[in-house]
């Protein structure tokens, strides 16, 4: 990811890792979209490179789809620019050569078998058919198909039509691989495979992955960066542990019994650094514990307070710093912005 | 050696018309259009009343008949072709691959057009026995495949049009069939009008015939099936039907298609600048 000191709609790029060094194979600048008076996208601009993962967050409304509709050259950008491979969003047909997408909710033709189905799609990619079929068949069993190339896709199951589709989105081998929620609707066993499915394209394809996700423990274990969008705008970007450590992390969450509630709040709250211990509303059972400014770069508190309860003889069923997940700081980021 | 690629517009084409074939859209069209001209020609060959009617007159009404009910047939196909992609989700992963938009619409056109020649090939046989060797099946055989064939392709596009511009599937059908109605309405009694008004009315009538592609095409069928007219005193009844399907395809083919986008309605034909 390419530095821009003081900007905050550039990632931080030279603290993104060792992978770091790849080759930028999606530049995007200053990108905008309007519908009518309401300002879609204002000014995105990042970076990806070959082998990398961004996670593409935001909640509803944020410009999520319209971003990635653009960067697919589905729809034109008001302002601003981009590129894959180097290639201009201005030559459209060209960039299509160089990217695949899962959108998020794609059909199926009823008649189609999988590898008839990828053929096709590997014709429209101008091969001929011996070699879309070859290519197809080879996709179907990366992706974990090859027992149902002959079977209709309209009988395929939901984890079944995801992976047809990152199939379709590899038919021409892209430098970039756009999926939007690729694991939704899955359950957590298909989710776990299929995110190491996409692990796997880019780390053995080199190609860059943008994952569009709203399971954020997801983009946290998979992804290397992050965009983080609200109104249109990216309010977080960088390498996913950068972002995840501007956030405040000076609340820790506590489960205990809910008949040791009291004794534990009167116990906490004796610790110095503690500000203060409040049950947490609608959660029977958890504390909030706030420390004092600054007592969270202090990691021995975390000791000091569990070791307050364990000599209290409390049992402690969950301890939990706060802010320091990535659903924390998409949070605090988009406070207010949420639907 | 090699093979070279398939043109896009081939592939997309052999892909649409096994949708609709082994889908069984066309096929379940084509199949009730045989059972209800089977019952039409079957009432005319056996009921009483309509016995009486000439037999030159009977063999214009199979005609006429399957005509309508072939372009209807190509006109909803048509009209399913783009909405019916946009809302099965299946159009957003054709416009992701670097193929020309024309191209994709050339495709899908020629898919929507295939209807035609078998509903044509299911009605000659009707033809043939209800005309009971008149010679007027002559006349029926050579000018009604010729001004189905005229307008089949325009209903199609037509179809089609409406296809791309409208948000949903549902109102393509039904703007479809609104302007079916609208141009098979008047032609359904064309002929009729002029024989029992006054010279300036016939005049009106004619005109408004002539202006409406499928009125004018039947009212030729009329003229030469039934007066057996010969051709230079009917050539301008060809006029609409032949210009009619090239406004169309050339709206189809030069404007909407090089602009099909997900997203409906009349867009820009080039990008705006950025």
């Amino acid at each position: 990811m390419n530095a821009q000191k003081g900007d905050p709609t550039h990632m931080q790029s030279d603290q993104t890792g060792p992978a770091g060094t790849g080759t930028d194979v999606l530049v995007a600048e200053g990108l905008a979209k309007t519908y009518g008076p309401r300002h879609a996208l204002r000014g995105l601009s990042f970076t990806l490179k070959a082998g990398r993962m961004l996670g593409f967050l935001g909640p509803n409304g944020a410009g999520k789809t319209t971003s990635i509709r653009i960067l697919t050259t589905i729809m034109e950008p008001d302002a601003g620019h981009f590129t894959v491979d180097g290639i201009s969003h201005k030559h459209p047909d060209q960039i299509r050569r160089r990217i695949g997408v899962l959108p998020e909710s794609f059909g199926l033709p009823k008649q189609m078998t999988g590898i008839e189905y990828l053929t096709y799609f590997g014709q429209l990619y101008g091969r001929t058919a011996s070699d879309a079929k070859a290519i197809g068949l080879r996709l179907m069993e990366e992706v974990g198909l090859k027992q149902r190339t002959r079977s209709l896709v309209s009988t395929y199951s939901h984890g079944m039509r995801q992976r047809i589709g990152i199939a379709r989105a590899l038919v021409n081998d892209p430098v970039v691989v756009f999926l939007d929620e690729p694991t939704i609707g899955l359950d957590p066993r298909g989710q776990q495979e299929l995110l190491g499915l996409v692990q796997q394209i880019a780390s053995d394809r080199r190609a860059g992955v943008i994952l569009c996700s709203h399971l954020l423990s997801e983009v946290e274990s998979v992804c290397d960066d992050v965009v983080i969008l609200s109104s249109g705008e990216i309010v977080a970007s960088g390498a996913v542990s950068e972002v995840i450590g501007r956030t405040e992390q000076n609340v820790i969450r506590i489960r205990v019994p809910t008949d040791a509630m009291d004794e534990a709040q009167r116990e906490l709250e004796a610790i110095p650094a503690v500000h203060r211990v409040v049950p947490a509303s609608g959660q029977p059972g958890w504390l909030r514990v706030e420390l004092d400014e600054g007592a969270s770069d202090d990691h021995p508190i975390n000791n000091r307070i569990l070791e307050t309860l364990i000599r209290a003889e409390i049992p402690i069923l969950s301890f939990e710093p706060e802010g320091g997940r990535l659903q924390d700081v998409f949070l605090q980021l988009t406070a207010g912005a949420i639907k | 050696m090699s093979r070279s690629a398939s043109p896009v517009w081939r592939i997309v084409f052999w892909r649409e018309l096994r949708d609709q074939w082994i889908g069984g859209k066309a096929l379940s069209m084509i199949l009730i259009y045989t059972i209800l001209l089977g019952i039409y020609a079957y009432l005319f060959a056996s009921n009483s009343e309509l016995n009486l009617l000439p037999l030159k007159q009977m063999v214009l009404e199979i005609v006429k008949a399957a005509i309508f009910v072939g372009l209807f047939i190509c006109m909803i196909i048509g009209a399913d072709s783009v909405s019916g992609e946009r809302e099965r989700a299946t159009l957003e992963g054709l416009l992701l691959t670097p193929t020309s938009r024309r191209e994709i619409v050339v495709g899908k056109f020629l898919s929507a057009l295939s209807p035609w020649p078998v509903a044509l090939a299911v009605a000659i046989p009707y033809w043939v026995v209800l005309s009971k060797g008149d010679p007027a099946l002559g006349q029926a055989l050579l000018w009604g495949p010729l001004m189905g064939t005229l307008l089949a392709p325009a209903f199609a596009g037509l179809g089609m049009l409406v296809s791309v511009w409208c948000s949903s599937n549902k109102t393509s059908m039904l703007v479809s069939v609104a302007l079916y109605l609208v141009l098979i309405l008047p032609a359904t009694y064309s002929g009729l009008a002029t024989a029992t008004v006054s010279s300036q009315a016939a005049e009106h009538s004619n005109l408004l015939q002539l202006a409406n592609p499928l009125a004018a095409s039947v009212r030729l069928l009329n003229d030469v099936v039934m007066s057996n007219a010969p051709v230079h005193r009917v050539w301008h009844w060809v006029t609409t039907p032949v210009l009619f399907p090239i406004i169309v395809l050339a709206v189809l083919f030069l404007y909407a298609g090089p602009s099909l986008q997900l997203e409906p309605g009349m867009q820009r034909l080039r990008p705006r600048p950025i």
